[in-house]
């Protein structure tokens, strides 16, 4: 064996990796543990925060629309139901909430390192699907152990509704991430689109109880309402008040799929497009 | 082999808009006035090879587009024609601890400045202890940066800085700061670049560091290049702009406040530095052999002990023709409690400057030496007059002439 006396005082370089997706993806992880460890740090609960928040949210929705109106009577699984909604719409409000704010956030990176800068919007919705990945988990595990978790060959959809969700928040964060460098009222505008959304898309109720057809299909159009329904649908049993969107819908069901494909198509093409620019308007 | 940069035919205008546009409402009700923009021109038709192992100079005055060059160089900016092209990996130190987190202990901001430089967790681990020894931080491993001095907070980040291989290596002049040993240290390790034949770009004011180190120095001005060649040769060509330019200096510009770092709050910071005339009235034009005052008013954020003034004064393009400070001349300006206000003069009782521009910098740190508090570099400028008496250069010495005229007795009386 053979002992090289290092020189003092000097540090020896080291050889960056070939693959530049390789280098992408370290970053990616570095950047989405650290905001996720940031996020949690300082304070007394850290991360149980991050589950108390959605379980609060279902907390008083189960108060408000179960008890008290009475939304999900004859369903006796509803607060299942609403469980699972709610822990999916939490990580979409969160995690495109926090990626308006990637880019514009991190001016300071943006001016004076290169680095692709999806990189930003990736590990940012990384760091939200971390949360994500944890509560779901949590919720299915807690679920299934009580029994109240109803799997059948239609659960084997799950992960690939879990997919397209990911696909369309992505998607919508590359967008709202690089539009939101030039247009700060946008902000504003999704805060309200999201509370829109938010009812839109039957959260906190059966989406059954849209009584009209025209309106059923106009909300059934966006994909945010198709994958909590479809969620729902593939993990809890089927009621008169919990159906597939495929048979609310018919055929449209095609379309807020496509949207979610589409949606990231169009963040992807945006962003690009706006990417040389960050660095001048930040 | 090829060149290890090409740069050609670069092209960069900036379009700044004379009103803050990114708003709906300002948009929806301005929709006709989407043309107030001001162009200016940063880099003009600007071309140039780098040969491998070069070290090249890039020299210029304020605003002559050389930080765009740089930003180009290192993909932050992107050409609106021609292209720069590196071959090879390079790192970049436009400024150093780029994405360090100050609430992040030194080793965990080890893993990320080092990911930001394309090096993964798997690569870092074996070298973090290496990273803390070379930083001479090994005691603060799982300290938060926050806590760290900003001494210690370059160092740590030139020591990761460094870690990536690279075949180019591009420098704006981040690296005046830390003590005197860790300086030698940066020094040592540039040099060390220099004997490896890597090639490398440095920004920079300073002529000596120019001359001392560059091959090769591009001057720049207004966004093109206008000298191009040894440091000897391209130097003086500097000079003379910077004359020129100098009596840019004399329109009273506004100061540009540049602190050393914006982020941390100083312990003890600058509230107003002004320059005084014999009357006592605030001014930026002095004669030569005029009375002089620079008049700095300080506040104390956070309780501190003893600490240090220092105040120098530059020519218009950074040369230091003079600096002290107030251990130096042994003036104690004792530990103060946090509130407490502090007022500094320095008298100069004649200034010895010839007519041109010039710029004063002002600091405070403690006694040691290693805790800058802060730093203003120009914290005023200000003008010689040309009194158009001839004295040529920079400063007037003084001297004393003294003529002796011995009359030849003899040959004197022969021609009567």
């Amino acid at each position: 064996m053979t002992v090289v006396a290092q020189e003092s005082g000097t540090l020896e370089a080291i050889q960056r990796p070939k693959s530049v997706f390789q280098r992408n993806v370290n970053l990616v992880r570095e950047l989405s543990i650290t905001s996720f460890k940031l996020k949690y740090t300082g304070s007394a609960l850290g991360y149980v925060w991050s589950l108390i928040k959605p379980l609060m949210l279902f907390g008083i929705m189960f108060l408000v629309f179960s008890i008290l109106l009475r939304v999900g009577k004859g369903d006796t699984d509803f607060p299942v139901q609403l469980l699972i909604a709610i822990v999916a719409w939490t990580f979409f409000t969160e995690a495109t909430a926090t990626a308006m704010n990637a880019v514009a956030g991190n001016g300071d990176l943006i001016r004076k390192a290169y680095f692709p800068r999806w990189i930003l919007v990736v590990a940012s919705t990384t760091s939200a699907l971390l949360t994500f990945a944890i509560n779901t988990t949590l919720v299915l595990v807690v679920t299934f152990a009580l029994g109240d978790l109803h799997l059948t060959l239609r659960s084997l959809f799950v992960p690939l509704f879990y997919l397209e969700l990911i696909v369309l928040v992505l998607g919508l964060s590359l967008l709202l991430s690089s539009l939101f460098v030039f247009f700060r009222d946008l902000g504003h505008i999704w805060e309200i689109v999201s509370l829109v959304l938010f009812y839109g898309s039957g959260v906190v109720f059966p989406f059954m109880l849209i009584k009209s057809q025209t309106l059923l299909d106009l909300a059934g159009l966006n994909p945010v309402a198709q994958i909590i329904q479809d969620l729902r649908y593939s993990l809890v049993v089927s009621s008169p008040l919990n159906h597939s969107m495929v048979s609310l819908i018919g055929a449209l069901e095609v379309v807020p799929i496509m949207l979610s494909v589409t949606l990231f198509g169009v963040g992807f093409l945006v962003f690009n497009k706006l990417t040389p620019k960050f660095a001048e308007s930040l | 082999m090829n060149p290890v940069v090409e740069v050609s035919h670069l092209r960069k205008r900036f379009r700044l808009p004379l009103d803050k546009s990114n708003t709906l409402k300002y948009r929806v009700t301005h929709l006709r006035s989407s043309s107030r923009y001001r162009d200016l021109v940063a880099l003009n038709d600007v071309s140039f090879d780098i040969p491998s192992g070069q070290f090249l100079g890039i020299a210029g005055p304020n605003g002559c587009g050389k930080s765009t060059l740089l930003k180009i160089l290192c993909r932050i900016y992107k050409a609106d024609s021609g292209y720069a092209r590196v071959n090879g990996e390079f790192s970049a130190f436009l400024e150093l601890g780029v994405g360090f987190n100050p609430e992040l202990t030194a080793r965990e901001n080890i893993f990320l400045g080092g990911a930001m430089l394309g090096l993964t967790r798997a690569q870092l681990r074996d070298k973090v202890d290496e990273v803390l020894a070379f930083a001479e931080l090994e005691e603060f491993a799982e300290q938060k940066l926050k806590n760290f001095s900003s001494g210690m907070q370059v160092r740590l980040a030139f020591s990761v800085a460094i870690l990536g291989q690279t075949d180019l290596l591009v420098m704006d002049e981040v690296l005046a700061v830390g003590d005197a040993s860790f300086q030698e240290k940066c020094f040592d390790t540039f040099n060390r670049y220099k004997r490896e034949g890597k090639t490398i770009v440095l920004v920079s004011h300073n002529l000596g560091s120019l001359e001392e180190y560059c091959d090769r120095v591009l001057l720049l001005n207004q966004g093109a290049i206008v000298a191009d060649g040894p440091a000897a040769e391209v130097i003086p060509t500097y000079h003379r702009m910077v004359a020129d330019h100098a009596l840019a200096v004399e329109r009273d510009l506004p100061v540009e406040l540049s602190r050393a770092d914006p982020r941390r709050s100083p312990a003890v910071g600058f509230v107003s530095v002004g320059l005084l005339n014999g009357s006592g009235q605030n001014t930026r034009r002095f004669d030569t052999g005029s009375e002089m005052t620079l008049d700095m008013n300080l506040q104390v954020h956070r309780t501190v002990g003893d600490f240090v003034c220092g105040v120098a004064i530059r020519r218009a393009d950074g040369l230091l023709l003079s600096g002290t400070n107030t251990l130096l001349d042994n003036v104690t300006i004792s530990g103060l409690l946090a509130g407490d206000t502090v007022s500094v003069r320095y008298t100069i009782d004649s200034l010895p400057l010839l007519a041109g521009g010039y710029l004063v910098q002002v600091s405070v740190h403690d006694v040691g030496g290693s805790d800058i508090y802060d730093w203003i570099d120009p914290a005023a400028t200000f003008h010689i007059n040309d009194l158009g008496d001839g004295h040529q250069g920079l400063i007037e010495l003084r001297g004393r002439w003294q003529v002796d005229e011995t009359e030849d007795v003899l040959v004197r009386s022969a021609r009567q």
